[in-house]
């Protein structure tokens, strides 16, 4: 009894454990840092190099690669997906001064990442050659202040995927504008009141931005060595519009993307579609590909698009940095370049059967189709649609510096999207507004 | 210890004893010390060190990065967001639904259990600790499975029943329920204890007097555990500052719940998402600073009476 009355020794020391914990975030900054050794492979002994990613198929690209390649050897380390904690174990590390050599990082977080100083400048290593095998809307995203940042994985031109069975039964096709769309949705939900088209995904801000990419619209401009955001333009507003529409009319669910909710809704069947990108392919089936009664019912059409002719926005994309640091930016550049461009790299993922990737070096869509197994499919060649998608990428988008806060952003307001207590325009206005916050308190050239 | 007979002079025989004074608690406290020293001393100097400068950028930003020093820069950025102000005010609500639920459930099963009618003590002394052995982060993972709707076979039974819950859709009770699984036992535990400590001759005197069980719990027992009501209460307002493991697995899946939902949270996203190391560090020492008051002031606002008196007469 004695012992539990509360002194004020007690107190304080409750109030240092606080402080502690407190400042645990802080305390992980200061987490030792290995020296690393900078052996290079002239003294005979090879390579080791350390690689961050989470990209499907990777586990198999690494072995395939150190299998071939014994002055060097790769050392990989599965981390979570960039959004899900990946991208805060990355910029921890490069804090920390312990990063990896080469990791994986997507498009739209590159100039975040090199504004941030985590990121090698390999121009000198990247030669035009190797350049000119990238689909030019991808190299065009991994050249920033025109110096060359990262090698591209993977173009990611949108998809839209659906079930054959159910689209069937309420008597609709893939819709090729989004006015079909929105009378599929009708239709399908009339048909089966359970059923939806589609998702809005409140929590992955990265799907509305390629629809906005589609329509047009360019967020974010680098000219005259200085930012521009727009997030409202026209090209946006129409978008959002669509979507707000959508959503007040209970047209699409409101889920969070790959979450267990989505997923039971797909295998439910009450959702019928999945509006995403090429890796998307490989993500419904090896989440779903263990679900026996909707295995081969899926499909894959091009995304829906406002005036009928093809066109795409990007949804994420994957490429290979080399982190700031490193000494062995050499070795790392060929590991990635083995990765992103030669047949026998390519082949090792698309054949891991998670993933299906739709390679930046595009001479190598053949190896992938072939590598891709179709049973979850119906048979269909999902790399007879891509080609034309990843050609329809509008050129000329920039992802900004600060797209960990934008995306973050409008991520807390869409879910007020999702909450019935905001629209999109809202968070829209509120990631312009933050966005440019950001840019004056980093001291980031604004154009007026 | 052991005794050493010497044939020394007095001087040494002085300095053996002043050794023998400091050198045992020297010995003991070193451990601490350093470990105290490395643990919370050095990074609490760091953060401090770290809330201090920011990195400025140029141009396009490309070029590389300049650490500078601001002073209270990043301290006045992180109280003019409204979004970390708003953490301290989710941080209030949820204390206020929390508080009163967890101390109630816990003092009723603690008095419960101190009463002579109930049976099988021990099971339910351990079945209610339990949910406390299960790490926070387990637990969290388990209730955000209870709580998605199509998967979760509690609300699937509710919804035949009629009703739509939709715990994900109201954030703040689905973290509190989360807590109070996981805390009440706990608490129970420590009143508990401090129900058995009460010496038994007052609960007779009491009896003799004509008191029935609820009388005796309302007058004689609650009066009596007070100083362990304090202590609860304290301990919870800090862990509450605190929050971060529940909402943070919440926050994929409830949309209510922003990514600054908690001032812990914002400092991780200040750090994480936005790279703003000088930020989340103040934020953090802002918060630090906040538990440091807070336990005090409660301290001082639930010190019983006779300490007081005691401070006075001194």
């Amino acid at each position: 009894m004695r012992s539990l009355v509360p002194s004020r020794r007690r107190a304080l020391r409750a109030a240092a454990t606080a402080t502690a914990a407190a400042l645990c975030v802080s305390l992980l900054a200061a987490c030792g840092s290995d020296a690393k050794s900078s052996a290079g492979a002239d003294d005979g002994k090879p390579v080791t190099l350390t690689f961050w990613g989470w990209a499907k198929g990777t586990k198999e690209v690494v072995a395939a690669f150190n299998a071939g390649h014994p002055n060097i050897q790769i050392t990989f380390e599965e981390i979570p997906a960039g959004n899900a904690g990946g991208y805060a174990k990355l910029s921890n590390a490069v804090k920390a001064g312990n990063a990896p050599d080469v990791f994986n990082v997507e498009y739209p977080q590159l100039p975040d990442f090199v504004s941030q100083g985590a990121v090698q400048d390999i121009s000198k290593l990247v030669g035009a050659d190797l350049k000119a095998r990238y689909l030019p809307q991808a190299t065009e995203l991994t050249s920033l202040g025109g110096r060359t940042w990262a090698l591209p994985l993977d173009a990611a031109p949108q998809a839209f995927y659906y079930r054959k069975d159910l689209f069937e039964k309420a008597g609709i096709t893939a819709p090729k504008t989004w006015d079909e769309f929105r009378t599929a949705a009708q239709k399908l939900k009339t048909a089966q009141p359970d059923a939806r088209i589609a998702t809005f995904f409140p929590d992955d801000p990265t799907t509305f931005e390629a629809m906005a990419w589609q329509n047009g619209a360019r967020w974010f401009t680098a000219a005259d060595d200085a930012w521009k955001a727009d997030l409202t333009g026209p090209e946006t507003k129409k978008v959002s519009a669509y979507w707000q529409q959508l959503i007040d009319e209970d047209l699409v669910h409101v889920q969070p993307s790959f979450s267990q909710q989505w997923t039971a809704s797909l295998q439910k069947g009450e959702t019928a579609g999945y509006l995403g990108a090429s890796w998307g392919g490989g993500v419904l089936k090896s989440n779903l590909g263990t679900t026996p009664d909707i295995n081969g019912k899926w499909a894959v059409a091009p995304m829906p698009t406002w005036d009928g002719n093809p066109a795409s926005g990007m949804l994420g994309g994957t490429t290979f940095a080399v982190s700031k640091d490193s000494k062995k930016a050499k070795a790392a550049v060929e590991f990635a370049t083995w990765a992103t461009t030669t047949a026998d790299g390519f082949k090792a993922r698309i054949a891991s059967g998670t993933s299906s990737a739709f390679p930046a070096a595009t001479e190598l869509v053949p190896v992938a189709k072939q590598a891709f197994n179709t049973d979850f499919y119906g048979g269909q060649d999902l790399y007879a649609v891509f080609p034309d998608a990843a050609r329809s990428i509008k050129p000329g988008w920039t992802w900004g510096p600060v797209m960990g806060l934008t995306n973050g952003s409008l991520k807390d307001s869409f879910g007020k999207v999702a909450g019935r207590t905001g629209t999109i325009d809202d968070a829209l206005a509120a990631a312009q507004q933050a966005t440019l916050a950001e840019f004056k308190n980093r001291g980031l050239k604004v154009a007026q | 210890m052991t005794i050493r007979t010497t044939r020394t002079g007095t001087a040494r025989a002085a300095a053996t004893a002043r050794r023998g004074r400091y050198g045992a608690p020297a010995v003991l406290l070193a451990p601490f010390l350093l470990l105290f020293t490395a643990c919370t001393l050095v990074p609490i100097g760091y953060a401090v060190r770290l809330s201090l400068f920011t990195e400025r950028h140029s141009g396009l930003g490309f070029g590389g990065t300049e650490t500078v020093f601001t002073g209270l820069g990043n301290y006045t950025r992180a109280l003019e967001d409204e979004a970390y102000r708003e953490g301290f005010l989710t941080i209030a609500r949820y204390c206020l639904l929390y508080i009163p639920l967890m101390a109630g459930f816990a003092l009723v099963l603690a008095l419960l259990l101190d009463s002579a009618l109930t049976r099988a003590k021990r099971f339910f002394q351990l079945a209610l600790f339990i949910p406390h052995a299960v790490p926070g982060i387990i637990a969290a993972l388990i209730w955000m499975y209870l709580y998605t709707p199509g998967i979760s076979p509690v609300l699937d039974a509710l919804e035949t029943l009629g009703t739509q819950p939709d715990p994900l859709g109201n954030p703040l009770p689905a973290v509190v329920n989360m807590a109070l699984w996981q805390w009440t036992g706990y608490n129970m535990v420590i009143f508990y204890a401090a129900l058995q400590a009460i010496p038994r001759e007052v609960l007779e005197a009491a009896v003799v007097d004509g008191a029935g069980p609820l009388r005796t719990a309302l007058s004689i027992k609650i009066p009596l555990i007070k100083p362990s009501l304090a202590m609860v209460g304290l301990f919870t307002v800090i862990g509450s500052l605190q929050l971060f493991t529940e909402p943070m697995i919440l926050h994929g899946t409830a949309p209510g719940v922003v990514s600054t939902w908690t001032p812990n949270m914002y400092a991780y996203t200040a750090a994480f998402e936005r790279g703003d190391y000088g930020l989340a560090a103040a934020s953090s020492v802002l918060l630090a600073l906040a538990a440091a008051l807070l336990s005090f002031a409660v301290t001082r606002a639930t010190r019983s009476r006779s300490d007081r008196r005691k401070e006075a007469a001194a």
